[in-house]
């Protein structure tokens, strides 16, 4: 018998509406994901939902069985951003999720939870991170499965927690759009020739983001207010073999607006059922979900590359 | 140290050191002479964030290098500012190691592994918080402070004049900040995009969009630039041609044809010299190390000119046409902007 | 092909003594094997052992634009070569003289006037930048005029 491979719905990297967003978590809350992770990483400026909003909604999702960890936004310019994040790690009936250092500093001395964009990319720097009392590390996209397993051992895993008694799970980035990269600079608002400050909060009307083309017509990239991502949807679901070798537990599903609670049943019956890989990655490829499959990041190449056919 | 707190009231707060590139033995001296407080190098290897062929130092080059400026009293930093690798970080440690045998001023690093190393084995050591490390608040700079004591972090270029001015009232350390050179316009150290294209970032390989993965085509309406086969630009014949670093390309979103993401222009912030002053921003740093001998010398003479005049008579300083024409000639897509410092933008 | 005496070439001061040697030579020479004379004098005792093996065996063209001038020239066992015109180069540089003497004095960067298109580099950008961080260590190669004490 495999280890199961717990799934984790990773934050709303869009912003929609605030109905919208209930009635996704509300399908989350009946669906076999594990772990649900809240907040608004992405831009302080998006106010469909406020600090009390998200605990609500952590409450109800922890009252239907599901682990809530609350994220921190990723790029902190602000005292109010600042404010925000303290306001975060100051509630202990929710794990956090560190999405900057000065995160780190709030949570130090507490069990949590490092993002994907602190910057781990070896043994030693998750033995720093682990001091602090980290006990789950979500890997930088970028990394290969043969790092992750350099950097926390299946064998012999880096020891976080308070006490340092606690061996760190590895969770990876399995499905959805890569946050590849942050900006100060709004691309949603300068596309639209709005001032950052004005921006009427136009990246509304894009749920999966603003796909970009390059100058053949190829999708590239996906603009996400100050968030760029990829076009192609990163996907693992023929990797899962890969991923116990390299000692991951845990495997994040970044939200998508369609077909996002199919991808969790399928993830579900391929990684902890006997579904068939190749089927559901079928199956997957025919929701025609924008932009593509791709997975290259888990093998050392490039993260467009898409898996062999 | 400077003690930032007090330095928003004072009257004559001590002009920013002048932190200059060097790629090569010939920039740093050339740098020096012209009147760099300090100039910062990286060896020939993944340890640095400009990994290029042909550039950097080896060790008797660096060794040269640190007693011409030391002969000077000027200082040499050394950039070890990548992510020390999952396969091999020892090379990373060794690097720290070289550093401190040559007597470098300080160490400038991102990763929490390699201050930790630094830190611990070499513990006189000046460290630097390098840009990539992300750092854009008080409290990541304290993070950094307290766990590996640094003694001045670098900026990301994202924010803005009032923020980093709240910023500096804040931190317990030095804080450096861009003066010129080319913008990255993605917060650095937090930018996947080179990888995605070509597995190379300057995260885990000290590059973005190497060249290596460039390929220029001819086709009938012009040329195409290529990275791993991402149609990063296409060039009328007699357009003027861009590095296609992939940020700076020219892409379609909804029909519209632009750079999407940010056109190829430089950072200039020359006229905001009296108010970073005034701010107590410890030292302005230079951005190129990628860039010639000569670009390296004239940049580093107009802001020796700038800062030196800026310190004599803050109240009168003004920008004196000469440099502007100085940097404009050298600058990435001839523009000047304030960059995130101004936010046109915001 | 000779340029033309325009008022421009008249203000300037004498060729130094090898370039006056070599365009003494050059109706009889090919100007590639000129080239590589003037390379294997001026940039060979400079170029250090490590980038001398990366730059070796690739044929690089070098176009002087207004001379309507082309060479081809190769780093091979050591030495600086002609190279044979046919196939494709590595590298092709083209810009004008003046561009090219510019570089050569260390007055300008090769990035700067890539951006005004005033220096175009094709084929292998990853060699032509190796060259280009080569020669911008090495420094200024010609000293013209040269300076007086």
């Amino acid at each position: 018998m495999t280890t199961r491979i717990s799934l984790t719905v990773g934050p709303v990297l869009y912003y929609w509406p605030r109905r919208t967003l209930l009635d996704f978590y509300a399908d989350v809350a009946d669906s076999a994901a594990d772990t649900v992770v809240l907040g608004e990483v992405v831009c302080a400026r998006r106010h469909e939902m406020r600090h009390d909003d998200w605990l609500a909604l952590a409450r109800e999702l922890a009252a239907c069985g599901k682990e809530v960890v609350l994220a921190s936004q990723v790029l902190l310019e602000s005292d109010a951003d600042l404010r925000g994040m303290r306001r975060l790690a100051q509630q202990d009936a929710f794990r956090v999720e560190a999405g900057d250092a000065s995160a780190l500093r709030a949570l130090a001395g507490r069990p949590f939870v490092l993002g994907p964009h602190i910057n781990i990319y070896s043994e030693p720097a998750l033995r720093e991170h682990a001091r602090l009392g980290a006990v789950r590390w979500v890997a930088p996209v970028e990394l290969g499965l043969d790092a992750l397993a350099q950097i926390n051992p299946p064998q012999a895993p880096v020891q976080g927690g308070p006490a340092a008694d606690t061996p760190i799970a590895t969770e990876v980035f399995a499905f959805g759009r890569l946050p590849l990269a942050f900006s100060a600079r709004c691309f949603t608002a300068r596309h639209l020739h709005l001032n950052k400050d004005e921006c009427a909060f136009r990246c509304i009307e894009h749920p999966d983001g603003l796909q970009l083309n390059t100058g053949d017509g190829t999708p590239f990239l996906a603009l996400n207010g100050i968030q760029t991502q990829s076009a192609a949807q990163h996907c693992l679901i023929g990797d899962a073999a890969a991923l116990r070798r390299a000692g991951v537990s845990r495997a994040r599903l970044s939200p998508g607006a369609h077909h996002f609670g199919t991808v969790i049943d399928l993830f579900e019956r391929v990684y902890n059922g006997d579904a068939d890989a190749h089927d559901a990655a079928a199956t997957l490829a025919a929701l025609s979900l924008p932009g593509g499959l791709v997975n290259g990041f888990a093998h050392r190449r490039a993260g467009l590359e898409r898996p062999p056919a | 140290m400077t003690s930032s707190p007090a330095a928003s009231h004072v009257a004559s707060p001590r002009p920013p050191r002048l932190v200059c590139p060097a790629g090569s033995l010939r920039a740093l001296t050339l740098a020096i002479d012209a009147g760099a407080d300090a100039v910062y190098i990286g060896l020939k290897d993944a340890t640095n964030a400009r990994n290029f062929a042909g550039l950097n130092f080896d060790i008797a080059q660096a060794r040269e290098g640190i007693a011409h400026a030391h002969a000077l009293g000027r200082e040499v930093l050394m950039a070890l500012n990548t992510f020390a690798d999952a396969h091999a970080p020892q090379r990373w440690w060794r690097a720290v190691d070289a550093a401190a045998g040559l007597g470098v001023d300080a160490l400038i690093c991102a990763d929490t592994a390699v201050l930790a190393y630094a830190r611990d084995h070499h513990p006189q050591l000046r460290l630097h918080l390098s840009v990539q490390a992300s750092a854009t608040t008080w409290e990541a700079i304290e993070f950094y402070r307290e766990r590996y004591g640094i003694r001045r972090a670098v900026l990301p270029r994202v924010l803005t004049l009032a923020q980093v001015e709240q910023l500096c009232r804040h931190s317990s350390v030095e804080i450096e900040v861009f003066g010129f050179g080319s913008l990255c316009v993605m917060v650095e150290g937090r930018c996947a995009l080179s990888s995605y294209v070509t597995g190379q970032s300057p995260n885990t390989a000290g590059v973005c969009s190497p060249p290596s993965a460039v390929r220029w085509t001819d086709g009938a309406d012009g040329v195409d630039a290529r990275l791993n086969g991402v149609l990063i630009d296409r060039y009328a014949p007699d357009e003027a041609r861009g590095y296609p670093t992939l940020c700076k390309g020219r892409f379609d979103v909804e029909g519209t044809r632009d750079y999407a993401l940010e056109e190829p222009t430089s950072l200039n912030t020359l006229s905001l010299l009296p108010r970073l002053t005034a701010m107590g921003v410890a030292a302005i740093k230079i951005e190129g190390r990628q860039r010639s001998p000569a670009y390296v010398e004239q940049v580093t003479r107009v802001w020796r000119a700038a800062i030196d005049a800026c310190a004599a008579q803050p109240a009168r300083f003004s920008v004196q046409p000469q440099w502007t024409t100085t940097l404009g000639r050298w600058s990435e897509g001839q523009q000047h902007t304030l960059g995130a410092y101004d936010r046109p933008w915001r | 092909m000779t340029p033309s005496a325009t008022p421009s070439h008249r203000v300037l001061p004498p060729l130094p003594p090898v370039l006056r040697e070599l365009v003494a030579r050059l109706p009889v020479h090919p100007p590639s094997h000129l080239l590589a004379l003037a390379l294997e004098r001026v940039l060979r005792p400079r170029l250090p052992a490590d980038a001398a093996a990366r730059l070796a065996g690739h044929a690089v063209d070098i176009e002087v634009r207004d001379f309507g001038l082309r060479c081809r020239v190769t780093l091979r066992d050591g030495h600086f070569r002609s190279a044979p015109a046919s196939g494709p180069a590595t590298l092709r540089i083209a810009a004008d003289a003046a561009s090219y003497l510019r570089l050569l004095r260390g007055d300008d960067d090769a990035d700067r006037l890539f951006f005004e298109r005033a220096l175009v580099m094709e084929g292998d950008t990853e060699y032509g930048l190796l060259l280009k961080n080569t020669l911008d260590a090495i420094g200024p190669l010609l000293h013209w005029p040269l300076r007086r004490a």
